[in-house]
């Protein structure tokens, strides 16, 4: 008797374990902590993406759970995207366009469609800037230039290959009709390696985010010549866009939020109204005026059309940057 | 320099809130830095959410405290432990741990603060004189200035091995093996990461300094465990005698300026500059032979060094919102997020800021010695600490250190791997710090070798273009024959009079 009954009070338990288990899982998201993956070393763009995205949706009570922001640095991206590919919902990971060129230069099995588009937060702006003193006063003097002789022009772009910042302007050069890899590019280690080298004039060009040279343009150290937005920039309204240089072409350098594959609607849509608000505050306004970004949201709809469309994009800018066959 | 700024500066700095930022990190620097594989870097990065909610100066007040309390505290373990806890370290295990080992721990660990004071100072100094020219003088470094400048710190190398030379070239060239291991930067090529993505940004030294070092000095000992018991270590006094000041007085003058000009080199850094120092003083000692057995000036020298450097690369963050190193990076990200963009502009709209940080470097230092000489008579007490407790703390640390670095249990195998590998080269007799310093310096001297040659299309011209390669070049040659042509010298005074050479060396 006494065993039957034991018997029967942990099989009671058991269900009723089972019961809340199965209550939590399926009525309510987000039922527990959550984590947002910043495939990167604290400091570096994707940690400061995620940290002001806990921070903001923290603040100002749009979640109530935990956030956890959580370091997975490696691969470019792809330590941090493998890790979230085998979470659940309660995990989503920043990215950028690093996701699309991984796998388009062949250096990442993981693709696009390997997770699930929850929303676009921000763009930064690519600039093409030159020395104070250079010859080059316009953009279109510098791509005419470098039409007539692309190996004596060296252009420094950092940290790697196959990045916005070197497609940008492998973008801009094709438009212009010059093949991009005749481009004679000079590989430093970080945005602020190339700027020291463009400064120090060691090279005589430099690709990369506006915020890296926007000071120093207003300084008078350098000259940008051109930015990849749609309309100029504010603080630096004397740089034209490269669309008023003739050169038909916006150039976002994005920065977004993405879950792990197979997350259902209703998770989608709760992140649909919390991201949503979340772009209308006053704080998130100002993380992005401190990071000089731009606001770029886009809802997970908007997102996964906008991934298509870039991922079409950057496979002809990989092919046409001799990067790969 | 701007005297109003300069006070108004200084009436930010000296603020009661700000002092105990200034003290709190200083404190919190020198703890982590003595940690094997816990770094400026990390504790930075960790602070991060905290600095949030922070004024902005205060924040990069209490940055800056940690970044220069780890120079501080860097050399504790090096010395009492022959585990140096970050690249800028290194240097202080050549004569911190023989002198430890000769029962002076007591006075390395006052000499090293001692040290590192004097090298702040006269880095602080340095900053507030001639940050400005300094800044347009680090960019005429290009890609060949620093490949000759990693050219002459692996000249070191010869310093370092003198006697074993073979097996120091040999540990150099595995430590340069190792440092290819990666994404290739001009190409995009992926090399020898065998598929793992966390290899492919390379083998962070790091990792490699705590395997070698941390768990192949545990291992080691380990071997002679039953040998050790019976020895009571000897721990001396807390200060330094008279001998062992002028002794070092002068290095330490000569490498403060030395750190300083490698620190405001972007990418440079302390673990270059202490090395420099340290390879100068023994190049131009009378006694050289005594470098590596617990010479008071080998540790007193790199000490100097690498905490001017540090001070030092705050002038390419403030001036030009270019981060020199690591830490710098991350403080760089965490000023951002505040709203204070540190670049041309910040002299010009927020001069006081700017200045609040130098003057808050100079009360930091005064804090820094004073903390580091009251910690003196706490942390002689880990020699005595029986081996059975210390060695399992010691690989403890590294592994927590290892794994704050990228947050990922494949370090822990490298970690082992190269645990491993340092024992071997301990029974082996291999100098172990050719490899590291090859493996730190390695990347960026190959990266500016090949960016040189493809700017320059091809010629090696390139390397004798400028007065700074010229020089560079210059000393390289010293510092690999100088030992050399002193003793083609002193053989011949020694033929003309042995009186003098008696005068000499007393």
């Amino acid at each position: 008797m006494k065993k039957l009954v034991s018997v029967a009070l942990i099989s009671l338990l058991f269900i009723m374990a089972g019961c809340s288990g199965s209550a939590s899982g399926n009525d309510e998201y987000p039922s527990g902590n959550l984590e947002i993956v910043a495939p990167a070393s604290p400091g570096g763009g994707w940690d400061l993406t995620a940290r002001s995205l806990e921070k903001v949706l923290t603040d100002e009570g749009l979640v109530e759970q935990n956030i956890n922001v959580v370091n997975k640095p490696g691969g470019g991206g792809e330590v941090g995207w493998k890790y979230l590919k085998q979470k659940d919902a309660h995990t989503l990971s920043v990215n950028s366009s690093l996701l699309l060129t991984n796998n388009l230069l062949g250096q990442s099995e993981l693709t696009y469609e390997d997770f699930t588009p929850i929303a676009t937060l921000a763009t930064e702006w690519q600039a093409l800037a030159v020395p104070a003193d250079s010859e080059y006063e316009t953009a279109s003097e510098f791509m005419e230039a470098t039409k007539n002789n692309p190996t004596d022009i060296k252009v420094g772009v950092g940290p790697g290959l196959g990045n916005d910042d070197h497609l940008s302007l492998v973008q801009a050069a094709s438009e212009y009709g010059i093949n991009p890899s005749d481009l004679n590019f000079l590989v430093y280690e970080g945005g602020g390696d190339v700027v020291t080298a463009l400064l120090g004039g060691h090279v005589d060009a430099v690709t990369t985010s506006l915020s890296e040279v926007k000071d120093q343009h207003q300084a008078g150290k350098l000259r940008i010549l051109a930015v990849s937005s749609d309309k100029p920039v504010e603080g630096i309204e004397d740089v034209p866009t490269w669309k008023q240089e003739g050169i038909d072409m916006v150039f976002p350098h994005w920065r977004g939020i993405m879950g792990p594959p197979d997350m259902t609607e209703e998770q989608i849509a709760y992140w649909d109204e919390k991201l949503g608000n979340m772009v209308e505050t006053e704080q998130w306004q100002t993380v992005l005026d401190n990071n000089d970004w731009e606001g770029f949201y886009k809802n997970s709809e908007e997102t996964e059309q906008f991934m298509k469309e870039q991922h079409d994009l950057y496979e002809t800018l990989v092919k046409d940057s001799g990067l790969v066959e | 320099m701007d005297i109003s700024s300069f006070m108004a500066g200084l009436s930010i700095a000296v603020q009661p809130i700000n002092i105990i930022w200034i003290i709190l990190g200083g404190f919190l620097g020198t703890i982590v830095g003595m940690l094997p594989g816990l770094g400026p870097a990390t504790a930075v990065a960790v602070l991060i959410p905290i600095t949030f909610g922070m004024d902005p100066v205060s924040a990069i007040i209490l940055m800056a405290a940690i970044y220069y309390g780890a120079m501080y505290g860097g050399s504790r373990s090096s010395i009492l432990l022959n585990t140096p806890g970050d690249g800028s370290a290194i240097a202080a295990t050549f004569d911190g741990y023989p002198m430890a080992k000769k029962g002076q721990a007591g006075q390395a660990l006052a000499i090293s603060a001692i040290a590192s004071f004097i090298g702040g100072l006269i880095a602080v100094i340095g900053f507030v004189f001639l940050a400005e020219p300094l800044a347009a003088f680090a960019l005429e470094f290009g890609p060949a200035e620093y490949f000759l400048l990693m050219l002459l710190t692996l000249s070191a190398i010869v310093a370092l091995s003198v006697g074993k030379m073979v097996k120091g070239f040999l540990a150099m060239m595995i430590g340069l093996a190792l440092s290819t291991v990666g994404i290739d930067t001009q190409t995009g090529v992926y090399r020898f990461t065998m598929g793992i993505p966390q290899l492919s940004e390379g083998i962070d030294f790091l990792i490699v300094i705590i395997g070698v070092y941390a768990i192949g000095e545990v291992l080691y000992n380990f071997l002679n465990i039953d040998d050790q018991k019976k020895e009571k270590k000897k721990v001396g006094k807390v200060w330094f005698s008279k001998d062992q000041w002028k002794r070092s007085r002068w290095p330490i003058l000569r490498s403060g300026p030395i750190g300083f000009l490698v620190g405001v080199l972007p990418g440079a850094g302390g673990s270059i500059a202490s090395m420099i120092g340290y390879t100068t003083e023994k190049q131009i000692s009378k006694k050289p032979e005594e470098f590596g057995e617990g010479a008071p000036e080998g540790l007193a020298a790199p000490e100097s060094a690498n905490n001017a450097a540090s001070v030092g690369a705050m002038i390419p963050l403030l001036t030009m919102g270019i981060p020199g190193s690591g830490t710098t990076a991350v403080m760089l990200g965490a000023l951002i997020m505040l709203g204070l963009r540190p670049g041309p502009l910040l002299f010009q709209q927020q001069p006081e800021t700017a200045w609040a940080l130098i003057n808050s470097m100079f009360l930091g230092n005064i804090a820094l010695v004073i903390i580091n000489i009251l910690l003196v008579g706490v942390l002689v007490k880990v020699l005595d600490t029986p081996a059975k407790i210390l060695y399992p703390m010691i690989v403890l640390l590294a592994f927590i250190g290892t794994y704050t670095l990228s947050y990922s249990t494949i370090d822990f195998f490298l970690l082992l791997i190269f645990g491993l590998f340092g024992l071997m080269m301990k029974v082996l007799d291999i100098p172990i710090a050719p490899l590291v310093l090859a493996l730190i310096v390695g990347v960026d001297m190959e990266q500016n070798f090949r960016m040189a040659v493809l700017s320059s299309n091809g010629s090696l011209g390139v390397f004798f273009q400028s007065g700074v390669s010229i020089t560079l070049l210059i000393l390289t040659i010293l510092s690999l024959f100088y030992p050399l042509i002193i003793k083609l010298v002193k053989r011949k005074s020694d033929k003309l009079s042995d009186d003098e050479q008696v005068y000499k060396s007393s």
